[in-house]
């Protein structure tokens, strides 16, 4: 337990410099309102990054959950809109679209045994192309009928942001202490180890990416929610967010490693790199290009912070 | 093994089957060619925007509806910055003995190149929604028409509107489009025009990247640092609902003031009710008939290259009563 | 014999978290071979990378030829006139074996590969160790271990070298492979190179070595002339014990006969045309023959690992409809599997060795779908100290054990489950004298306790004193069975080759 607290206590001081940083930089950074503002912009992504940091521990990877994400969403506003659904049918299709595209992509990768890369790469073609479908390439507004989702009101939390928070305890529990969660790390290890010691991998996979769809459902109701406009085009680019999030977190692209409560780290990271840039006024160029040495230097300080433990004790 | 192979090669071979079927069902019916009838190709942006998606859709009803006098080629990119794909689609349309292109360039400068190889052609290319640059056509010999509205005229009728309800000196923010393109360009002067003129106070201009969860992220940054702000001036209506849900996640309904640009269908209701004070409409729909309209005229008179500009118009609670 | 010292180490000494080497110090004098020996753990592979700089010594230093010497890596040291054949190989591949055998000095003009002078190079260097049928051209991802491993000699060997430092480099060969390295080694001492020979194979060092140096826990506990030192005095002086007290055969009971596992007519594709045997309640069975005659694709089949084309199969007086489709199948029947190569197919390197231990049975250790730390834990260390793993603790990654504690490991993974049959293939390979007795003895336990045991081995030694029978494949089928009283290495050397006519046994 308290190695696992060490293991978090570099990316909070990480996070902790670059808040003071900001605070320092900019007049009101350091203020409940700032706070505010990065735990309702938060939950879409750590819902996402939670299934991504399963995908990349089994050794595999889903880009297709921004656009499964924007599918979702249009699926949602063409539910409450034209359709004229009731909002928890609305809800129940959007957690189904996303369970589909998860599903699919995990069907193909395990049981047709197509890299996850290619698939899910053919799913974010098709989830965007769909959602340009469902919504005709029309944001639609939706206001009051899914607003208060995202409205603050437990201890300054939304609903959205509980739901996340509570995605990503049970994403760490799940990994941490149930049978599934030591199989995926396992799997992620050394699949053909795992397979002839008697397990089948192939179902714990398919669950794994059915389930990162299933998230990324989730988080388009969290950010449908949160602009009150269902955008077709919503979600573009999050798959190398969330990517990015999972690694500076520590999760490996090679699978067997990682952790969910580090990946909650990341996608806080660059939350607090997007808004306290914006805050500083920080031109678009600048903005890319100090997010991407950030990610590249939390890749580098892991590494090394993985060597030196590998060499203690060889 | 080697069963295994053949089967999975069938499943291909199925698979691949029945998709030249799915393609040839999705493929338009093919118009009957008349010869004499003038082909335009309408080369447009990304699809997926609703703006362009509503220009192609006049373009086929205007063809609809006079399909005696032209053959329409409607195409658009997946990508709005893909330059390279919309230069390939004109290069298409060149081979395909299109007599004229409307095009709406993805960059102002890249696709010139692309121009010229259809001019050097033979065809008629008409320029619409957003302007090739200037400078680059003089250095190639080039005149192509423009057929469009001000955008800028029509940000400073926006900013305009705002600035009656505000008093000298309120701080203001513009949240931009993509900074590359001549529309994101044109928007930002003609607001910056009328906060000039109104005396208001520009504390911040940034990029929204045309896109609502990036506008959102900018503009809820800005409500932080600049607790005093009154007002935002968004490039497009998508960037302007990412700032109605910032300033409502921020409790500051009643004290910032939101326009846009554009008046998609989503905005409508928030005009209505006052969310977004104003936005434009440029006739999306008709935008792309302006310019095959010229285009036509073109190859029936002959008549020498010149701009040709279209009304933009404010949009507001009033006008939508 | 005043031979030239060609390479001396002094003093050297490397400390991980616990010393690996302390004050070791060893000369290789042209024209011998010298045989480092020791348990896995002993410091033999960090002294083998010292010398070709894979490692920095942290104290001590090294001479070429009285020279100042500490090559920064591999290169350097080919350089120097010193090769290194590792026990873990480093093979590309995706590479051919011609590009394999040059790598780092490929023939070249004008910055393209010259292709033919590659050819021709790799073909010269392959001959000498015997794999001169090989296809130039094929992916070494093709090959068997035991070519990989003559590959990896070839590799070391195809630039001129005066020390030749071998790290294990016959645990992979068969008995054949291993006499063609044999003749290598003694045309390489003729020209007067050093070679350094780290083995666990007494037999071998006591019929090779010129000289024999002991490790022990990472210090130089003696070094004797050739015939000095007996085999029993060698392991007493390696392991700090007598070890000799191995349990024989005969201290099992025979067994009852009764068959529990019936193949018939096992075939896939080439690898396997027609294999038949039974194994019986209690009896441990050898399934012996040269690489590439079928025994690791038999047993894979058995275990539902590999499809399979046709063949009968009868378990506990059962005929089953079909081979089993899956390991998980295989495993749901009473069957388990100690892969051959355990780091690739066998081990979670980087996890726990209390992780790999529980792996097979983790669902039993659970309630509810979570795991119960306490049970878990306890199963581990029961696991653990009855097959007598040395770990610095159940949580240490299983990757930092030796070679023998890994294999106790993967194991260690069935023993707490039920089942019936325990295929193992090559169990011992690549661990110390010590590990290997303890693992011989609890293949003899389970035997003993009822469970039908299957050992595939490339050392009929091992077949011989571990067996009640022996089957032997040659070229995918069986080609003749043994029981204890027929026991006799060149017959059953002659089986293994009888179907690979004008193979590698006539090179």
């Amino acid at each position: 337990m308290s190695g696992a607290w060490r293991e978090y206590l570099g990316l909070g001081v990480a996070l902790g410099a670059l808040v003071l940083a900001f605070g320092a930089l900019t007049d009101h950074f350091l203020s409940r309102a700032t706070f505010a503002v990065i735990a309702s912009q938060v939950p879409a992504a750590i819902l996402v990054a939670v299934g991504m940091t399963f995908v990349l521990i089994l050794a595999g990877i889903d880009l297709s959950v921004g656009s499964v994400l924007g599918l979702a969403g249009a699926v949602l506003g063409a539910a409450l809109g034209p359709l004229g659904l009731s909002l928890p049918a609305g809800l129940l299709a959007t957690l189904l679209t996303g369970l589909l595209c998860g599903a699919l992509n995990g069907a193909l990768s395990v049981y047709v045994r197509l890299p996850s890369f290619i698939v899910t790469l053919g799913m974010m073609e098709i989830a965007r192309g769909t959602a340009y479908t469902v919504s005709r390439s029309q944001t639609a507004y939706l206001g009051a009928r899914v607003e208060w989702i995202a409205e603050t009101t437990v201890l300054g939390l939304s609903p959205a942001t509980l739901v996340a928070l509570a995605a990503a305890a049970v994403g760490q529990i799940v990994l941490s202490r149930t049978l599934f969660g030591r199989y995926v790390v396992a799997i992620g290890t050394n699949e053909e180890a795992v397979r002839l010691s008697g397990i089948d991998p192939r179902p714990i996979k398919w669950i794994v990416f059915a389930a990162s769809g299933l998230l990324a459902g989730l988080a388009a109701v969290v950010h449908t929610a949160r602009l009150a406009s269902a955008d077709p085009n919503a979600g573009s680019g999050l798959e190398l967010q969330a990517i990015a999030a999972v690694v500076i977190g520590g999760t490996s692209l090679m699978g067997g490693r990682g952790s969910v409560v580090r990946s909650l780290f990341g996608v806080v990271i660059i939350a607090v790199l997007g808004t306290g840039l914006a805050q500083m006024g920080a031109a678009e160029p600048v903005k890319r290009l100090i997010t991407g040495c950030v990610i590249v230097a939390a890749v580098v300080i892991d590494r090394y912070r993985n060597r030196s433990q590998g060499r203690e004790g060889q | 093994m080697l069963g295994r192979e053949g089967g999975r090669r069938r499943l291909v071979l199925v698979g691949l089957a029945g998709l030249a079927v799915a393609i040839t069902a999705c493929r338009p019916q093919p118009q009957a060619q008349t010869p004499g009838r003038p082909r335009i190709a309408l080369v447009m942006k990304s699809l997926a925007n609703e703006f362009f998606l509503t220009m192609e859709k006049g373009a086929r009803e205007h063809q609809a509806k006079n399909a005696a006098r032209y053959e329409l080629l409607a195409n658009g990119i997946k990508d709005e910055l893909d330059v390279n794909a919309q230069a390939s689609l004109v290069e298409q349309m060149i081979a395909q003995k299109a007599d004229a292109i409307v095009l709406a360039p993805a960059d102002s400068k890249a696709l010139v190149a692309a121009c010229k190889r259809a001019a050097d052609a033979g065809l008629v290319v008409v320029n619409i929604d957003n302007r090739l640059d200037a400078a680059a056509l003089a250095e190639r010999g080039l005149r192509i028409p423009f057929v469009g509205p001000d955008n800028r005229k029509g940000a400073r009728q926006v900013g305009e509107h705002l600035a009656r309800t505000l008093q000298r000196g309120d701080a203001v923010a513009i949240i931009e489009g993509v900074p590359t393109t001549f529309n994101a360009q044109q928007r930002k002067l003609g607001f910056q025009d009328a906060i000039e003129a109104a005396g208001l106070r520009l504390v911040a201009s940034q990029s929204g990247e045309w896109e609502m969860a990036k506008a959102n992220q900018v503009a809820a940054a800005l409500l932080g640092e600049h607790p005093e702000l009154k007002a935002f001036l968004c490039a497009n209506d998508n960037m302007a609902l990412g700032a109605v849900a910032a300033r409502k996640a921020a409790g500051k309904e009643g004290a910032v003031r939101i326009v846009g640009f554009d008046d998609i269908s989503a905005v409508a209701e928030l005009v209505k009710t006052g969310q977004v004070l104003a936005t434009a409409d440029q006739h999306a729909g008709e935008l792309a008939v302006f310019g095959i309209e010229y285009a036509l005229e073109t190859l029936d008179k002959k008549s020498p290259p010149a701009d040709r500009e279209t009304p933009v118009d404010l949009v507001t609670a009033e006008t939508l009563r | 014999m005043p031979a030239a010292v060609l390479l001396r180490a002094e003093s050297l000494a490397k400390t991980y978290t616990t010393p690996a080497l302390a004050d070791v110090s060893l000369e290789l004098r042209g024209g011998e071979v010298h045989a480092l020996v020791g348990e896995n753990g002993a410091g033999k592979s960090t002294l083998a990378r010292i010398l070709v700089g894979l490692t920095k010594p942290d104290a001590g230093r090294m001479l070429r030829e009285g020279h100042a010497y500490a090559p920064s890596g591999k290169a350097e040291a080919a350089r120097r006139g010193v090769a290194i054949v590792l026990q873990e190989l480093n093979l590309v591949e995706s590479l051919t074996v011609a590009e394999q055998v040059l790598l780092g000095a490929w023939p070249s003009r004008l910055g393209f590969v010259d292709r033919r002078a590659l050819r021709e190079q790799a073909h010269a260097a392959l001959g000498r160790v015997g794999l001169r049928g090989i296809d130039l051209e094929r992916p070494v991802r093709s090959l068997g271990v035991g070519q990989r491993q003559m590959l990896a000699m070839a590799a070391a060997l195809a630039r001129p070298c005066r020390v030749l430092i071998l790290d294990e480099p016959t645990a992979a060969l068969s008995e054949h492979e291993a006499e063609r390295l044999f003749a290598e080694m003694e045309r390489l001492k003729a020209e007067g190179a050093a070679i350094l020979y780290a083995s666990h194979r007494l037999e071998e060092v006591r019929r090779l070595a010129d000289r024999v140096t002991v490790l022990r826990d990472g210090r130089v506990v003696a070094t004797r002339e050739r015939g000095e030192a007996t085999s029993a005095e060698l392991v007493q002086l390696m392991v700090g014990r007598d070890a000799g007290s191995r349990p024989p055969r005969d201290a099992r009971p025979t067994p009852s006969g009764e068959p529990v596992l019936r193949i018939r007519g096992l075939r896939r594709g080439r690898v396997l045309r027609d294999v038949s045997f039974e194994l019986g309640r209690g009896e441990i069975l050898g399934l012996a023959g040269l690489m590439g005659s079928g025994r690791t694709e038999t047993v894979r089949a058995l275990f539902g690992a590999d499809r399979v084309e046709g063949g009968e199969i009868e378990l506990r007086g059962r005929r089953l409809p079909r081979f089993f489709t899956s390991p998980k199948q295989a495993v749901a029947h009473g069957i388990a599997l100690v892969t051959e190569n355990r780091k690739d197919e066998g081990l979670l390197l980087p996890l726990s060795v209390r992780a790999n231990l529980t792996l097979a049975r983790l669902s039993e250790l659970c309630r509810r779908g979570f795991v119960r730390p306490e049970a878990e834990t306890a199963a581990a260390r029961t696991l653990a100290s009855r097959l007598g793993v040395k770990c610095a603790s159940l949580e240490q990654p299983v990757r930092q054990l030796s070679g023998g504690n890994q294999q106790k490991v993967v194991l260690g993974r069935w023993l707490d489950r039920d089942f019936d049959v325990l295929l193992c293939d090559e169990p011992t390979r690549g661990v110390d004298v010590a590990a290997r007795a303890e693992i011989h003895e609890h293949l003899q336990e389970l035997a003993a306790a009822g469970k039908a045991v299957l050992v595939v081995s490339s050392e009929i030694e091992e077949l011989r004193a571990l067996c009640d029978r022996i089957v032997v494949l040659s070229a995918g089928s069986v080609a003749a069975t043994f029981g204890r009283e027929g026991f006799d290495q060149d017959a059953i050397l002659v089986a293994a080759l009888r179907d690979h006519a004008g193979g590698k046994g006539a090179a």
